[in-house]
């Protein structure tokens, strides 16, 4: 046992989006006292696309993160069409919400086959260099093979509709740019029932691991927070309606529209990591801390619309509670999510009105602000956006789901350190679980530290013995 | 064969687009290669000595450089996959302005011993390493990179396209007299004439073909996003003269006046290949 304090580092945490490193420090005794989850890596969109014209915006801004691409374009038009005061035509609201669930759909297959399955695929003690989806496709090329097929039915939406299979150039501002054909319509609406089978699948081998090893997981990392999500009626929907926050006991805080989102939450800055920290803004520091993504979103919803993933929704909630804290359960609500969306396509692309000719307004630009959020799939997204007269930005300000939950990821981090390391001693193959409480989050990291903001860096505040314990490293 | 895939600065969108390749990419997972590093899927942290390294991103950090050579002297072919790590991609637009010098002067000391250091700017990857092909796009299309990667896998040499975009678009170029430049929600484009002639900013005739043209078949302008064609590699002071007379000529508006307004906007163009260290391209053989 170490006599002074010390510190671990894993790096790079792998198996998320993202540069990220975890650093725990021991004290004397060998027991955690403290830990972070660092982003190590920025790129600074926020300073680079001031100038930029409001109809090429969208598609250099969804260069921010590959992986949710489409959340951030749809972000961004609602944005430019809420400081024009433009009206989309409702087939192209309904086009849009269809792209946004390709974005889950491509997401959670992503997230859930290829970055946290095998955790729970593979024993503890098994060799790490094996742990991994590749590992899985040799071993069951079945499930394999309906793994990529899944998320190819995220992807060919995405491609057929939106354009593209990444970065889709289709959603602009005023609505789309293109009508869908009915050939086109009812060649996706035949994928999406195999897509929601294949989803079904999913969710069911999912849960049985999720089952059988629950005992050992549940109490990793149990971190209370408020949960803050869109949800239009109380309904979960990605694409539109208020914001709704509630707080650790499952009551409703507060409820408000997405151009309002800046008078409730608010951001702060740590000089150990290049992602910011959002916080609601009337609670403060730390009591504000906020949990956004799917877990967030089952606690927030009263209801979830298509029958497979109701049904799932209401097994979920009365399992493991409303609202449910385990930082391992937004791996099983994400794919209640992922079945959720495939429904939800299918039940967009089963509307014979998604085809109506009427996709878009046209306007021309003028000086405004507005403000855009969607649900992206690691949580509440916001865009606010100042536009000079000839539609070109002059101030913009990103919020993005892993700064809101990058509060919550720090404390799940050091609680689940503190049950795993005791007095020093660390079982290697348990640091794992640190990582998989990181994963859980799905943290992107391309999108939380897209950015240094001026004057925001000023403000850097050192966390209590904080500076000690790094001379001592 | 042992592969490694490396992301340093970018938006991850390569790898995603590598893995959205359907049955293709199953068939060369799983028969021709393995991956035995990638931050992003395999818990291996130490990067092994690998036949093919794919690098995804640009180089921002030192962090970034120290991977990326030692990446390099761990493998024997490298490829550079998408616009950020052949051309500095999006990323770059910041090298406008001196982000080094902000950080520095605001950033306490202690900031070094807990996060990478920050480059000047963003920097292509051929700046500090050797590179064997360049995929540009962002993201290059699946089938595009499953191809490519397969045939160095069998050690052949992988199929180039030189030519522009406009080859592969089915949009007709006729003569339409728009008047003006458009913004792209200020008109509705007719879905079968070049959206240039149309008076629509589309890169199409200075970007290199081998996405399929997707963005204007979908009705939206070309971007740019693959970089410049094999004549135009190595002159990228001439682009902004080539865009003015091309769209002078098809849309039949006065040389000076597209000029002027192409002139007032910084992002009209490339937007992906901002990066000052161009020239630096070893061979344009290289690039896919």
């Amino acid at each position: 046992m170490s006599k002074t304090p010390r510190q671990i580092t894993i790096t790079p945490t792998t198996r998320i989006e993202g540069h990220g490193k975890v650093t725990i420090w021991l004290d004397e005794f060998g027991d955690v006292s403290d830990a972070h989850f660092h982003a190590t890596e920025i790129r600074g969109f926020e300073q680079f696309l001031r100038g930029m014209e409001s109809d090429r915006l969208p598609f250099i801004i969804s260069r921010i993160c590959g992986v949710c691409s489409t959340a951030h374009i749809m972000a961004s038009v609602k944005a430019i069409e809420d400081a024009y005061q433009a009206k989309i035509p409702e087939t192209a609201r309904k086009i849009r919400e269809l792209l946004l669930m390709a974005q889950v759909i491509t997401n959670h297959s992503l997230v859930f086959f290829f970055l946290t399955l095998p955790d729970f695929w593979f024993e503890e003690e098994e060799n790490p260099q094996k742990r991994n989806v590749f590992q899985i496709m040799r071993e069951d090329p079945k499930i394999g093979k309906k793994a990529l097929d899944l998320k190819m039915f995220g992807t060919r939406l995405l491609a057929t509709v939106g354009g593209r299979h990444i970065h889709i150039v289709s959603v602009i501002p005023g609505g789309v740019i293109r009508p869908l054909s009915e050939s086109q319509r009812a060649q996706l609406s035949k994928e999406a029932k195999s897509g929601v089978a294949l989803a079904r699948e999913a969710l069911a081998l999912g849960k049985s691991l999720f089952q059988k090893k629950w005992k050992d997981f549940r109490h990793v990392a149990v971190t209370k927070a408020n949960y803050m999500s869109l949800t239009k009626g109380g309904d979960l929907n990605f694409y539109e309606g208020k914001v709704r926050v509630k707080d650790v006991e499952g009551k409703i805080v507060t409820e408000f529209l997405p151009k309002d989102y800046m008078d409730y939450v608010d951001e702060k800055t740590f000089d150990w990591t290049y992602a910011k920290f959002a916080y609601l803004k009337k609670q403060g520091w730390p009591q504000g801390i906020v949990k956004v993504s799917s877990t967030a979103r089952m606690n927030v919803v009263d209801n979830v619309d298509t029958p497979f993933a109701r049904r799932e929704f209401l097994e979920f909630k009365e399992t493991y509670g409303a609202p449910a804290h385990e930082t391992l359960l937004f791996d099983y609500a994400r794919l209640i999510e992922l079945l959720y969306a495939c429904e939800k396509a299918q039940e967009l692309l089963e509307d014979k009105t998604i085809t109506k000719p009427k996709v878009r307004v046209t306007f021309s630009p003028r000086e405004a602000d507005g403000v855009g959020v969607v649900e992206a799939p690691r949580g509440t997204l916001m865009h606010r956006y100042s536009l000079d007269t000839h539609g070109r930005l002059q101030d913009i300000r990103l919020i993005i789901p892993t700064q809101v939950n990058n509060a919550a990821i720090n404390m799940s981090v050091k609680s689940a350190a503190a049950r795993i390391i005791k007095k020093g001693e660390i079982k290697p193959g348990l640091l794992n679980k640190i990582e998989m409480v990181i994963r859980a989050y799905d943290p992107c990291i391309k999108c939380a530290s897209r950015t240094v903001e001026n004057g925001s860096w000023l403000r850097v505040e050192v966390l209590d013995s904080r500076g000690e314990l790094l001379n001592a490293s | 064969m042992k592969i490694c895939m490396l992301s340093l600065t970018c938006c991850a969108g390569c790898f995603l687009s590598f893995l959205s390749g359907g049955e293709d990419l199953y068939n060369f997972l799983t028969k021709d290669v393995e991956v035995v590093y990638s931050p992003t899927f395999v818990d291996t942290r130490e990067i092994p000595r690998v036949d093919l390294a794919i690098v995804e991103g640009g180089v921002r950090t030192e962090a970034d450089e120290e991977l990326l050579r030692e990446m390099r002297a761990k493998s024997t072919t490298l490829v550079a996959l998408g616009i950020c790590a052949t051309h500095g991609g999006v990323t770059s637009l910041g090298n406008r302005m001196s982000l080094k010098k902000f950080l520095e002067q605001n950033f306490p000391k202690t900031q070094s011993r807990v996060l990478p250091g920050l480059k000047d700017m963003m920097y292509p990857i051929c700046t500090f390493v050797d590179v064997d092909y360049y995929v540009p796009g962002c993201p290059p299309m699946p089938d595009r990179i499953i191809k490519t990667l397969r045939s160095i896998v069998k050690g052949e040499k992988p199929e180039r396209v030189k030519e522009v975009v406009c080859l592969e678009c089915p949009r007709k170029i006729l003569p339409v007299k728009p008047g003006r430049l458009y913004g792209t929600y200020e008109k509705k484009a007719d879905p079968n004439i070049c959206l240039l002639s149309q008076g629509f900013i589309c890169l199409g005739s200075l970007t290199r073909r081998g996405c399929g043209a997707p963005c204007p078949r979908a009705g939206f302008t070309c971007f740019g996003c693959r970089g410049p064609p094999d004549p135009l590699l190595y002159r990228s002071r001439d682009l902004f003269e080539l865009l003015v007379n091309v769209t002078s000529k098809r849309t039949g508006i006065p040389a000076e006046e597209v000029r002027k307004e192409l002139y007032a906007n910084p992002f009209v163009f490339h937007a992906f290949i901002f990066s000052k260290t161009l020239e630096r391209f070893k061979a344009k053989e290289r690039v896919i």
